[in-house]
């Protein structure tokens, strides 16, 4: 019983960090229609910048806010520089521009930082538990609040401003968004900011939760995060957060837990297809 | 010719072949599929198996290799008939991951170590490598490019073309999109799986991790770099994306960053394709053309 | 009058809980343009979609030359006879205007292996295209591409397509939407030649004018359920059929 509880703390942690990542990738979606594949190598750019401010500086906050100002600033040249101009194209060609970008950008971290494992010896100041002989570290609870918090402040930006109903025409409709006044560029931007600022904070989170930061970190939730947004139901964003969480708890039961030996990868893409034949149009999607 | 550059005007021809398969189903029909590799890798994976455990020649083996691959093709074709666009996408590359992890997970099909001492492909008594088993390889590009030829000329082409363009309107012309997008999806993985089998006899050795997602993502951009729908667009882009890194070999470090950005720059500066519309190629060529008429 | 070429009995179609068709009735026979008219959400493109095989109906049954054709795909529609054209044109747009029309001149070959196997560049597929073409005064365009035309020489374009199966029924979707004046005579002169050729005809129209001057029936239908049905001159003076389009806000001004 104690260690399924703690498998399922470690699973929701995973699914909190799955969240993250795959959020920026939904919003992408949900007003662009691009598979953002190269959003991972936002969230290993993260990581690193985020490793490089808190080895220059040991303040955990400058080397967050570096971090996400850092990306934002890399999701919106992305944006404007590739994407943008590929809209017009078959998906297949952002789509490859994207798994371009991604790999240039591994390649450069490489180059930067050498092939190496490094580790990120951070302590993060939140509080840890000790409940009935399960012991919730300081990480998980950081984990937890900092995913929680995040979702939260998404959750109201994009439904309680302006800024969200603006967000929200222009994924219905860019043409009539704009007509009707909305600068439907600068809302593509500053949603590829978002997005990409909150990778940040994910890239920063598995640094330190799995005290590991490598070039191909981005590389499996790369595609991962494609099924998830799939099961979630296309740029729905609750549907992504809900498939994320419910793979992150799935994924370490049934591999840590139960002890089946399915490839960890392959798991996402099962439950993609089995979602996909019961519900063509994902978890929370809606129809058309 | 060195034997290195054999070896590798051997593999840009094998990929030219794969990439072919895929723009029956890509250019022609215009279903997307980012999962071709795991066909190249069904065609392989069955060649191998029947040739080494079957005990088959590479020639008996062939036409069983072809129908095994399109039998497949045409089952992870279904998904194409119910699925929109970038569902589909996305249902491929999820395809492609699992049918590596069974190759890899499988004991069956060697697991993580894949198969070994796959037999050479004998023709006329003779056991082909080196330049021969180069020279087979592009008998079959070219048997494989007439065929995609012969098939834009055929009804069947034709029904293809205009499904890709307007599939309500094609329906009302009598084209039955189920029927169609499966023999595009048939006749593409078949190719695939040729190319496959000769890459397990040209290798010997296949693992795997060969025809992982990075391989559907290196074809696929093989054929939108060469010209989407094109004939000669395929062969195009595997001979420039299979040369680039051997041009960027002396770079070491800098070799695989240079090729992403390559491909970035392309497919960001002609999207349509080196021989597509628009393209630089077709613009010179065509002023080439007028200028003299 | 003998067996109608086309019979609706008691179609319905239902969309969750919106009743777009409930229980229309109305045959067409041979030889005959028959107009289907009403306002806007009337179940105009619903009842089309049901005879073309887009939608199954819910309930009903549609015959075609005597068969029970409700539930077809669209692809076997057209093999039975029927050809059709889009309110929202549909054209092939990146192959020629020329190619476009050989689409549908494949019709026979696509049902079979063996046919289907055959080459389509063939003098006589060219040959044949480039007559229908000539027919809807498309031929000095055949080589562009579709994607190219303007509107008025598309809706040609998919008459073209729709003629070039040989059908015995020909379903016209709102084919004069967005056509200037001059454009709207052509293709009334277009039609009337059409079913002068033997083909019936069954059509949606907007425009009153059009509509009462082209056919020799027509069939109102308003929220799904059929209003009337009769000549034109019975329909102009019908009052429920008044109501119901003054009641909308006019729609019945052209007339």
């Amino acid at each position: 019983m104690q260690l399924f509880v703690e498998q399922m703390l470690n699973g929701l942690a995973i699914g909190a960090i799955y969240a993250l990542i795959t959020l920026g990738l939904a919003l992408v979606y949900g007003i662009l229609r691009i598979l953002h594949v190269a959003h991972a190598a936002i969230y290993t750019v993260g990581a690193y910048v985020g490793l490089a401010i808190f080895s220059a500086t040991h303040s955990m906050l400058l080397s967050a806010a570096g971090a996400m100002v850092f990306c934002a600033g890399l999701g919106f040249l992305i944006e404007r520089l590739v994407y943008f101009p590929l809209l017009k194209y078959p998906p297949y060609v952002p789509l490859i521009g994207s798994i371009a970008c991604l790999l240039a950008i591994e390649e450069i971290c490489r180059l930067a930082a050498g092939p190496y494992i490094l580790s990120f010896p951070a302590q993060l100041p939140f509080p840890s538990f000790k409940v009935g002989g399960i012991v919730i570290s300081s990480t998980l609870t950081a984990v937890y609040c900092i995913s929680a918090g995040v979702l939260l402040l998404l959750w109201f930006i994009t439904t309680r401003t302006e800024l969200g109903l603006a967000m929200r025409a222009t994924s219905q409709d860019m043409a009539i968004a704009s007509a009707m006044g909305i600068n439907s560029h600068r809302i593509i931007s500053l949603t590829f900011m978002i997005g990409s600022a909150v990778a940040a904070i994910a890239g920063i989170l598995v640094g330190i939760y799995y005290n590991q930061v490598y070039p191909s970190m981005g590389a499996v939730p790369a595609y991962k995060t494609l099924a998830l947004i799939v099961v979630g139901g296309l740029g729905s964003v609750p549907g992504a957060v809900l498939a994320s969480i419910l793979l992150g708890v799935g994924e370490t039961l049934l591999i840590g837990y139960a002890g089946i030996p399915l490839p960890r990868d392959a798991l996402a893409f099962i439950a993609m297809i089995a979602v996909l034949l019961w519900r063509p149009q994902g978890l929370l999607g809606g129809r058309g | 010719m060195s034997e290195y550059s054999i070896t590798i005007g051997t593999l840009i021809a094998i990929q030219a072949i794969v990439a072919c398969g895929l723009n029956v189903i890509v250019g022609y029909a215009g279903q997307i599929s980012l999962g071709h590799a795991a066909f190249f890798g069904i065609g392989a994976y069955a060649s191998a198996l029947l040739t080494t455990a079957g005990g088959l020649s590479f020639w008996s083996a062939l036409p069983i290799v072809l129908g095994i691959t399109g039998l497949i093709g045409l089952f992870l074709g279904l998904p194409s008939l119910r699925l929109r666009e970038d569902f589909l996408a996305i249902t491929t590359i999820g395809i492609n991951f699992i049918v590596v992890s069974i190759f890899q997970y499988v004991p069956f099909f060697g697991g993580a170590l894949g198969i070994g001492g796959i037999p050479r492909i004998v023709l006329f008594g003779e056991r082909l490598r080196g330049v021969s088993f180069f020279f087979l390889t592009g008998g079959f590009l070219s048997i494989t490019l007439l065929i995609c030829w012969l098939f834009t000329r055929s009804w069947s082409g034709l029904a293809c073309f205009a499904l890709r363009e307007d599939e309500t309107a094609a329906s009302s012309m009598g084209v039955s999109p189920v029927r169609f997008k499966l023999t595009a999806f048939i006749l593409g993985t078949a190719i695939a799986g040729l190319g496959g089998a000769l890459y397990a006899h040209s290798m010997r050795f296949i693992s795997a991790t060969d025809f992982g997602f990075p391989m559907s993502v290196m074809i696929l951009s093989m054929i939108v770099l060469g010209g989407m729908g094109t004939l000669w667009g395929p062969v195009l882009g595997a001979l420039v994306l299979g040369i680039l890194p051997e041009l960027f070999r002396p770079l070491t470090d800098y070799r695989m960053f240079l090729y992403a950005a390559l491909l970035l720059l392309m497919i960001r500066f002609q999207p349509g394709g080196l021989l597509g519309e628009n393209s630089l190629a077709r613009r010179t060529f065509s002023r080439l053309k007028g200028g003299k008429s | 009058m003998g067996d109608p070429l086309l019979s609706l009995r008691e179609i319905s179609m239902h969309f969750g809980g919106l009743k777009a068709l409930d229980k229309v009735s109305f045959d067409l026979h041979e030889g005959e343009i028959l107009g289907l008219i009403g306002p806007n959400g009337a179940g105009k493109t619903t009842c089309f979609n049901t005879v073309s095989g887009v939608y199954r109906p819910t309930s009903g049954e549609i015959r075609f030359r005597g068969k029970r054709t409700d539930g077809l795909p669209p692809h076997r529609m057209a093999a039975l006879g029927i050809g059709r054209t889009f309110q929202i044109v549909r054209p092939f747009p990146n192959l020629s205007v020329l190619e476009n029309v050989i689409v549908a001149l494949g019709l026979r070959c696509y049902g079979r292996l063996l046919s289907s196997c055959r080459p389509w560049k063939g003098r006589r597929a060219r040959e044949d295209a480039m007559k229908i073409l000539a027919q809807v005064g498309l031929e000095s365009q055949a080589r562009q591409k579709a994607g190219l035309l303007p509107l008025g020489n598309l809706r040609r374009l998919e008459l073209a397509r729709a003629l070039a199966l040989k059908p015995q029924l020909l379903l016209l979707d709102e084919s004069f939407s967005g056509l200037r004046h001059e454009e709207i005579a052509q293709q009334e002169e277009l039609v009337r030649k059409t079913r002068e050729s033997g083909i019936s005809i069954l059509l949606i129209e907007h425009n009153m004018r059009v509509a009462m001057g082209l056919c020799d029936r027509l069939v109102v239908l308003d929220h799904g359920v059929k209003l009337a049905e009769g000549t034109p001159e019975t329909i102009r003076n019908d009052p429920q059929v008044i109501r119901a389009y003054l009641g909308k806000g006019g729609n019945a001004d052209a007339s």
